[in-house]
């Protein structure tokens, strides 16, 4: 992310309407290897593969911000792997990570690990390190710590079936396995920070928060995901495109001031939800206009989604969700121009 | 018909052990299998899909129930079988091949059964080929595929496919759904049906087999 970029993201947190109206995506393996040319594996285990493909997103859509930037991942392998779970791979398809709890009762042996030492997570900092030359060649700087959150660790760990049945039948255990991987984020989020000074934001992906209610979002997801946010940094950036009505209230009390959320809901929904705190980064639909339309249908779709908002302060048009595969060149330059033509 | 409520209520809060506890004993006061599934669990899990729908239940609520009614049906479901008693409809139901994510498929087998289908459930991560030969060998009147991932999404149309190059395509309805799956979606791959959500799966399926 350049400082110019930076800069126009913090203006939006800070509750800024900006002209145009900035436009902001998620990109990470889902989409961008297959949209550059390369496989999902070769994009993992490859450096120079994952800069040539950043490079590459970010000079074909100059005017729009790529989030959360150079972002070293290894999809939902990367927090479970320092667990101990086993990492599955395959040429073209998403990583997967096998459980490591057989039940509840196996929290009671499961250890926090050490995000120095640990799985994938050494590999994930030692790739931006040896890129970062490049990365500042380029004019840009990592700017977030990236982590799955608590609540989506434990379910890597335990399969989300487990998981979200054992919140009802072992609260306690569950507690318990979430001060883990709360622990572990907050070792992981401050380890990225000691080894990139640049960072002054926190994304955190947690699609779980959205399925409970808001009782158990209150008792299982807030204090943890509070913590995960405590650090003292700009900008904390919270994905969830799972329903999160219940959960929306209480993102301003967990820290949250910036949303990616999904298609179930308008702006101004989470917008009254959130009590207008939060800015928002949404929320055209992903697959079935983004991907799977014409250019013209998703003019159509950010004409008729800025039209029904009369307030476009704490706004970054977006899709509901990260970028999902096989979106065209043609449908982001269309939702680029559409918000620039509309909101200049 | 007092242990039935008390069967329901067990189940709609998500009690196993009262649940299975109110089963024996409706069984002992000698209300029929059929009628614990069709005054007992149908009822139950249609109230656990509305508080679903109005947004007053959740997915562990769900869960927790489906839970319930699965160890009802441990004891049930020899008697059932013994008493010649047909169910709904038969569904097959799997996790397309490439994806893990078991909870969604679990849920509509929950709810499947406690609207009085039978499930067979063929796990995650499942080829086309299995499907193949379940609706070979397990003669569905339905077959229910699941995706949690938008990479595999293209995994259902290739099972659909693969059914149809098999030439078995029309002895079966096929359901389709999934967080990433739309309407939209399900039609472009040539899906009998689509499901919006777990609560929503027993009235699509028996749409599907007019039941």
């Amino acid at each position: 992310m350049t400082d110019q970029e930076w800069n126009t993201l913090v203006s939006v947190v800070r509750g800024e309407t900006l002209r145009p109206v900035p436009t902001g995506f998620i990109i990470d393996s889902p989409w961008l290897p297959k949209w550059a040319g390369h496989t999902i594996l070769d994009y993992f285990t490859s450096e120079q593969t994952f800069l040539e493909d950043n490079l590459k997103a970010i000079r074909t859509f100059q005017q729009t911000i790529f989030l959360p930037g150079f972002w070293s991942e290894y999809g939902m392998c990367t927090e479970p792997s320092a667990f101990g779970a086993v990492s599955m791979w395959e040429e073209n398809e998403f990583p997967f990570a096998k459980k490591v709890l057989r039940s509840p009762a196996d929290v009671e042996h499961l250890e926090k690990p050490d995000p120095r030492k640990h799985g994938l997570l050494p590999f994930v900092i030692k790739r931006l390190k040896h890129l970062q030359p490049e990365i500042e060649k380029a004019g840009h700087r990592i700017r977030f710590a990236v982590a799955r959150g608590p609540l989506n660790i434990a379910t890597f760990l335990m399969g989300t079936t487990e998981f979200l049945t054992a919140l009802k039948t072992d609260p306690e255990l569950m507690h318990r396995l979430l001060t883990i991987t709360t622990d572990y984020l907050v070792d992981w989020i401050a380890y990225q920070r000691e080894c990139f000074p640049s960072i002054d934001g926190i994304l955190l992906l947690d699609d779980i928060v959205g399925f409970v209610s808001r009782r158990d979002c209150e008792t299982f997801a807030l204090p943890y995901l509070k913590r995960a946010f405590s650090a003292d940094v700009t900008v904390k950036f919270f994905h969830n495109d799972a329903p999160c009505k219940a959960c929306a209230p209480l993102l301003p009390e967990a820290g949250v001031n910036f949303l990616n959320f999904g298609i179930q809901h308008t702006l101004s929904e989470m917008r009254t939800w959130t009590g207008n705190t939060i800015s928002l980064l949404g929320n055209i639909p992903p697959r079935d206009v983004l991907a799977s339309g014409t250019p013209a249908d998703v003019k159509r779709s950010v004409t008729d989604m800025l039209n029904a908002l009369e307030d476009r302060s704490r706004l970054m048009v977006s899709c509901g969700g990260g970028m999902p595969p096989d979106v065209p060149t043609e449908n982001i330059q269309a939702l680029i121009s559409t918000v620039r033509e509309l909101t200049n | 018909m007092a242990d039935l409520a008390t069967l329901r209520e067990a189940v709609i809060r998500g009690d196993a052990l009262a649940a299975v506890a109110a089963a024996r004993a409706t069984l002992e006061s000698g209300i029929t299998p059929v009628d614990i599934v069709t005054q007992g669990i149908s009822p139950a899990m249609g109230e656990v899909g509305r508080l679903f729908e109005e947004g007053e239940y959740f997915v562990p609520e769900l869960l927790i129930a489906a839970r319930a009614t699965k160890e009802i049906f441990q004891i049930l479901r020899p008697l059932l079988a013994q008493s010649g008693i047909k169910p709904r409809g038969h569904v097959v139901l799997g996790t397309v091949q490439g994806d893990l994510h078991d909870i969604g498929k679990n849920l509509v087998a929950a709810m499947l059964e406690g609207g009085g289908f039978e499930v067979t459930d063929l796990g995650v991560d499942v080829p086309p080929e299995k499907f193949i030969a379940a609706v070979q060998d397990k003669q569905p009147q339905i077959v229910g595929l699941s995706a949690l991932l938008t990479t595999t999404l293209p995994a259902m149309k290739g099972a659909i496919d693969a059914l149809r190059t098999a030439g078995i395509r029309d002895r079966v309805k096929i359901m389709v759904g999934g967080a990433p799956v739309t309407k939209t979606y399900a039609d472009s791959i040539g899906a009998d049906g689509y499901g919006e959500n777990a609560a929503a799966s027993v009235d699509l399926a028996c749409r599907l087999v007019n039941a």
